[in-house]
Formats: C-alpha cells, structure tokens, sequence
C-alpha cells in the first residue's frame, strides 16, 4: 500500500468492507445477467438429471444374438436355453447358416453371433472336447462386454457339469469329483461399482467436470463483459476509486465460491442421492476434497479470464476442453498408461485429480489419508492460481490506473477523439 | 473489434491440438502392465510359485507383496494398485489334502476399461492356475495327456472379432472423439461468425455486399469455414487411417465426401441455432448444449438401443451418429454401401435445417431487433 497507514486495524477493516463490496457487486452483475445465469445454474441443475435418464438402464441386458445351432441335438437346445436365460443376452433368432446370421448382423438386427458346431453332441458323447464360437463386435464396448460375459459363463457351467459327469461315470463320488473339477475356489470382488453400471462410470466424473467447465467460462464471460461495457477496453474499470488487487481477487472468488458451494450441495449432495449412486463419503471428507477443488478452479478461471477479450472467448476457446479433460483425469486410460508429458498436463487442472479422488473417496470409500495425493495437489494448485491471479489482477489495475492516470490531464475533447477511434 | 487469434484458435489451433492429443494419449491400444498387488498368507512353494504365475500376463503386474487384506484395500483405495489377490493360509496343506482352499481376488470397478480389463485378466489367470492343479491330480491319477486336456476343459469358447479383427481401444475411442470434438467447433464458429454480424451491427453491410440476398451472403461468409474445416477434418483422416493404422475400406474420394458433408451438416445446424435465436448469447449457449451433448447421445460411450425410447428417437438428431455408424459399417467393416444409406440421407437431411428459419435470420439481420442493450460505464 502506498500510503502508509499507522493504524493497521482501520485498513484491514477498510479492505474487509471493500471486498464485501466486490463481492456484492459480483453478485449483483451476474445475477443481471441472463446468459450467465443459464450458465451456471440451469447446466449444473439439468444435465446430471438428463445424464442420469438417459443411463438409467445403467448396463446392457438381453442383447440381441442369433445362434447358428448346427448340432440340432437336445443338448445344444438346452446349452441355447441356457444362454436365454442368462441376463446379458436374448436370442434374437436361430438362423440355419453363418451366411444367413452375418446378414442379420449387417442389419443390425442382432449384435452377436454364437456357433454351436456340428459334432456338439458326439464330443459330449464321447468325451471329446467341444468349441463353441462366439462373433463379437469391438465397435461398441458393452456390447461386446456382454456378448462375453453372457457366453462364457455358460460354457464354463456346462463344461464343469459334463466334466463332473464324466468323473462319476468313472466310479468317483460327486463331492471327489466336484474338488478334481475344481481344485481352487475363486471369489470374485469388484469394487467401487459391483454391478458395472455405466452411470456409476460415468456421472460422478461428469459431475466434477460440469462444475470446473461452467465456472471457468463464466468467470471468462463475466471478464469479456466486463472489457466490452468499460471504455477503453479494460477489465478494470477506469472510474472507480482504486481497488487492491488482494480485495478484487478475493471478492470476486467469494462470490462464485458461495454460489457454487450451494449448487454443490445439490449435484453431491441431492443428485447422487435421488439416482441411487454410491455414496461412500461422509460430509467432512466431500469437503475436505471440494473446497480446495472449488478454489483452485475459481483462481484458475480468474487467471485465465483475462485473455479472454469477448463475452464470447471463453465459451469459444474453453467449451471443448471438456472432452480431453474427461480422459485427462484418468478414469477412462488407466493412469498407469500415461506418457509423462500427459501426466504433467493432467497436474494444470483442477478437474483431473477432483474427478480421480471424488471417485475414490465415492465410489471406493476411500479417507482423507488415502485421497492426501489429489487434495495436496488441489491445494498447490489454489496456492499457485491464487498467485497468478493476483499477479494478473495486479497488472490489470495498474494498466487501468497508468490509462486514467494520461487520461487525467487530457481535455475533454481529446478523451471524446480517443474513445472514438478505440 | 474481434480479436483475430480467436478465429486461427478455433479453426486451426485447438483443433489440431486435439487431434495430437488423441492420437498420442492411447498409442498402446491396449493398456499394458497395470500395478497389481498380492497378499500371501500361506508363504510356502506353492502359493509363491502362484504368485510368480499371476505375473506373467502383459496386462498387469505386480508391484507390491502386501502383508493383509486391510493393507492391500488401503493401496486399492489409494489408487497404487488396481487389483489384488488373497492367497489364503494353509493354502499349499489345503490343495493337498483336496478341501477346495479359496482364492479371492478384488478390483477397481469404478472404472470402465481399467475394470474390465482386470476382471477379465484376474479371472483368466486364476482359472488357468485351477486348471494346472486339475491337471496334476488327473495324471497323479493315471489319466493320459491326451484324455485329461479334453477332461479339464471338455468346452471351450473361441472368440472372434467380426470385420474389425483389431482389439485397440484407441481406434475405437479416437475415431469417434475426434469427430466429436470437431463438431463443438464447427458449430460455435459458424453461429459465432454470424452472429457477431448481428451484435456489432455490421449484418446491413454484409446484406449489401452480396446484393441482398441471404443465399449469397450465407455462402460468402461459411465457405471459408467449409474449406478451413474440411482440410481440418481430411488431417484427422490422414492421422487416423495413415499414421494411426486403422483399416479403412473406402477410396479417398468416399472419405473426402463423408467428411464434407459432415462439415456441411453441423454448418447448417449452426446456422439454424442463430437463426432460432438470433442473440448471440444464447444461440451460442444453445449451440454448445448441443454440440456437448452428442457425446453422450452418439452411443459410442452406452449403446443408443439400451437408452429409454425417448433418447433413441433424439439420438437421431446428432450427424455425428450417422457419421459413426457410416465409419463402423462402410469405412471399418466394409459392409458396402447399402447397409450406411440410410445414415447419408440422415446427414443430407441436416442441410435442409437452415431453409426452416432462413426468413427469421433475415429479418434479424436488417432490423437487428436482437441486440443486448449493454450500458458503457
């Protein structure tokens, strides 16, 4: 500060009011401000609901197959009754030859083809090794996922029975013959999300990301504004008594801080709530992970806002960001696959490690110990975005006090000539 | 009064970015030596020669031998690993004695390539080991070789991949990202470029130089953008179908057309968005809905036909569905042309979207009556 004052208390209690002031301002031009609002409350209110309806069935179920049943024996019409019965698939049609399947495949009509061979009932018969063929397509994930899972757990549980039957034609007793079959029991325990539901994957990462992306561009459209509405361009207006950089940064990121504090409580708090998605982390450990993520996304919008020239530059130059982000983060490539050029590029934004330690602490159950790496991060990232925006804030003050400063001892006209020309 | 980095940004820039990080970021295909861990109560021959077995496999690795369960949950929590497995005590006296020792084994589901992929490679590894043990009683027992292979496992599945022999996630992920990403820039630059006429109130001027005529003056302003966007998108082709090795089925000349009547598809939703609603603010809100949402809608994350009927019939409006199913049947699979015609008129239909509001547009351009009213202060 350049005057000096003696009485340190008087100007802490005078920046407090300022930046009380800043913040109430904030308030007041974004809630004028019709696009802004749709912005930052009708996304966030709207799109984990939509989100939520449009993956309500969560996995896929019944998929269409054809099965090409050359055996036409009664033990092929059950292994097909079988693979009925099972969740994931539905046999769509039984045609006679792979020829008349890959038609129906091309169509679209079915998305799998399963193959029982001819000899299915002799090899049974004669203790032979049977194949069944299962034709998947990789186009889509799940399809294939399912197609998979639904084939290979019949075939197992087949061949276990006849393996278990051929034992005991040999004179052994259904429990030896059980254990020769079987030697290891294996338990299998997914965790996070048992039952591979797709919203479980995806919305608690989209959550994350929706807040990160509409308050980095609103913060850019309030800046853009703000640079169009003064004259001369400037994000900090010419006119008004001079403001601290420290008050400007502060009020600013208080007012999207405690808008974005209440919509929280609505996209962590109700949404996961109402859809049913796991929610493992207690209050405290939310917001031990959400308030830095909250700051350091506010600093950073700040700190980029001003490049942003226009009311439209942000939403321009930042709206496809969300795509990258989305594998930046690490939940769609596994981490353990990254080049370390990404991985120094996943450490630039807030989102990569909010959505990480949001699933973990969520889905997972993981404490505030087990998340420390990405709330660490989060709080560098406050610490360094703060920085930096009170360093950009800084120079946009001094570059609005220098203008005001040549303009001063201009006469009128000459302001009026230079306005025109800007 | 428009910076001119915003346009070389948008139309060139990012773009180009994307592309460089898509096509970098999944170069393996398949995600490889993933951090697993193994938890070994018995601490005999056995389960060490187990352990050793489990590392085999290229898909994981084991990078730590943890002392509990409690120990090895902690590290999965953490993120260190994605899976583990529990090696029980007395399992080596347990095999012997024939009492069924019980292995289990945990992973991370929470997400999707990561969990699946583990599920699949544990579950593999796991059986074949059971399988080994099989196989030492059976000859312990006097079966032949010959007998006990067909014994062990009298069923087998053989899975094959239909048309597209390559089990690569990046073909799949990258081939419909890159679309998808440049849609969002064609569509916020086709509406920002109009409607930037409209604010600035400079749409008289642009009216005048093509003689009045909307046709003229919609063609003069977006044919820069066609070109600029359809060499953008024929780079994305080059990276794909050249550099990154995706087998493609089609002449150049099929490539090149899909491609511009992408370009040409989302111009003309861009152009229908700032039409609907000529203030800029919020055709380019509406725009950037859309264009976010055809991620979600293309199918290429869940499956269209497994989304409530509702979404099916929207999922139709997003080109880029079309533009996927046309890669995935024609350009991909090589199904011939018959099975993808309905997916090209789908996108030519996008081209007639403009003629619905093009008396809208006009009218806003003469009486720029959807000007924001902003106070200088």
């Amino acid at each position: 500060m350049k005057n000096a004052n003696p009485n340190l208390s008087a100007q802490i209690r005078e920046g407090f009011g300022h930046m009380f002031q800043i913040w109430l301002r904030e308030f007041q031009l974004i809630f004028s401000d019709v696009g802004v609002m749709i912005l930052i409350f009708a996304v966030p209110l709207v799109y984990p609901v939509l989100y939520s309806f449009i993956y309500y069935p969560e996995v896929v179920r019944d998929l269409p197959v054809a099965v090409v049943d050359l055996s036409k024996s009664s033990e092929s019409r059950k292994f097909i009754r079988g693979l009925n019965a099972t969740p994931d698939l539905y046999i769509q049609s039984q045609p006679c030859s792979m020829e008349e399947a890959i038609r129906l495949f091309k169509k679209r009509d079915i998305r799998g083809i399963v193959q029982i061979p001819e000899t299915f009932s002799n090899d049974i018969a004669l203790k032979r090794q049977t194949t069944i063929s299962a034709y998947a397509d990789m186009e889509f994930f799940l399809y294939y996922k399912a197609l998979v899972t639904g084939v290979s757990f019949v075939t197992l549980e087949t061949g276990h029975q006849i393996q278990v039957s051929n034992l005991m034609q040999e004179g052994i007793s259904m429990h030896q013959a059980e254990i020769i079959a079987e030697p290891l029991k294996l338990v299998d325990n997914p965790m996070a999300n048992p039952s591979g539901g797709f919203a479980s994957y995806g919305i608690p990462a989209a959550l994350i990301l929706i807040i990160q992306q509409t308050l980095i561009i609103a913060i850019g459209i309030m800046a853009g504004t703000a640079r169009e509405r003064h004259t001369f361009g400037t994000l900090v207006p010419l006119d008004r008594r001079r403001m601290g950089t420290l008050r400007l940064v502060s009020g600013k990121s208080a007012a999207y801080f405690t808008i974005y504090a209440l919509l929280c409580v609505y996209m962590l708090g109700l949404i996961p709530k109402w859809f049913g998605y796991s929610r493992s982390a207690d209050f405290i450990e939310l917001l031990a992970l959400i308030t830095p993520f909250l700051l350091s996304s506010i600093f950073f919008g700040l700190t980029l806002s001003v490049l942003f020239k226009n009311r439209e530059s942000s939403m321009m130059l930042y709206l496809f960001s969300s795509i990258p982000l989305l594998f930046l983060s690490g939940i769609i490539w596994p981490l353990s696959n990254f080049s370390p050029l990404w991985l120094l590029v996943r450490e630039v934004f807030p989102s990569s490690n909010a959505m990480f330690g949001y699933i973990k602490m969520n889905s997972l159950g993981a404490s505030i110990f087990e998340t420390r790496k990405e709330i660490m991060s989060l709080w560098i990232q406050t610490g360094v975005y703060f920085l930096t925006a009170c360093f950009v804030y800084r120079y946009q003050v001094q570059f609005s006090q220098t203008l005001r400063k040549n303009l001063a001892h201009l006469p009128f006209r000459e302001i009026r000539r230079q306005f025109a020309n800007r | 009064m428009t910076s001119r980095s915003l346009y070389f940004l948008v139309v060139l820039v990012f773009p180009l970015l994307g592309i460089l990080f898509f096509s970098s970021l999944m170069k393996q295909g398949v995600p490889t030596r993933m951090p697993i861990g193994i938890v070994d109560l018995d601490q005999t021959a056995t389960s060490r020669k187990i352990a050793r077995n489990i590392d085999v496999t290229p898909l994981s690795k084991v990078t730590m031998s943890l002392q509990s369960e409690n120990e090895a949950m902690s590290q999965l929590r953490t993120g260190n690993i994605y899976g583990f497995v529990i090696l029980p005590e007395n399992l080596q006296a347990d095999l012997m004695a024939s009492r069924q020792p019980v292995i289990s084994y945990y992973y991370q589901n929470g997400f999707l390539i990561a969990g699946g992929l583990m599920q699949n490679d544990l579950t593999l590894i796991l059986h074949t080991l059971s399988g080994g043990i099989n196989i030492q009683k059976r000859e312990a027992m006097g079966q032949s070789k010959d007998f006990i292979l067909s014994q062990v496992q009298p069923m087998q599945l053989n899975t094959h991949l239909l048309f597209n022999p390559v089990s690569n996630y990046s073909i799949y992920i990258t081939s419909i990202i890159l679309p998808i990403m440049l849609q969002i820039f064609i569509l916020l630059m086709t509406v920002y470029s109009i409607g930037i006429e409209i604010r600035e109130r400079t749409s008289h001027e642009w009216l005048h130089t093509a003689d009045k005529s909307i046709f003229i003056a919609l063609t003069g302003k977006l044919l820069p953008y066609t070109i600029l966007f359809f060499t953008v998108m024929m780079f994305q082709n080059f990276m794909l179908y050249k550099v990154m090795q995706i087998p493609v089925h089609t002449s150049i000349g099929w490539l090149m057309f899909i491609s511009f009547i992408f370009v040409l598809a989302y111009q003309a939703i861009g152009v229908f968005c700032i039409g609907l609603l000529p203030m800029m603010r919020h055709s380019l809100n509406l725009s950037a809905f859309y264009g976010i949402l055809a991620l979600t809608l293309c199918g290429f994350s869940f499956p269209v036909e497994s989304m409530p009927a509702v979404f099916q019939y929207w999922a139709d409006g997003f080109p880029v569905r079309h533009y996927m199913h046309i890669f995935q049947s024609q350009i991909l699979a090589d199904f011939g042309l018959s099975y993808a015609l309905f997916s090209y008129l789908s996108l030519l239909l996008f081209l007639l979207l403009p003629f619905t509001i093009i008396r809208r547009l006009k009218s806003a351009l003469i009486y720029q009556n959807f000007i924001e009213n902003m106070h200088k202060t």
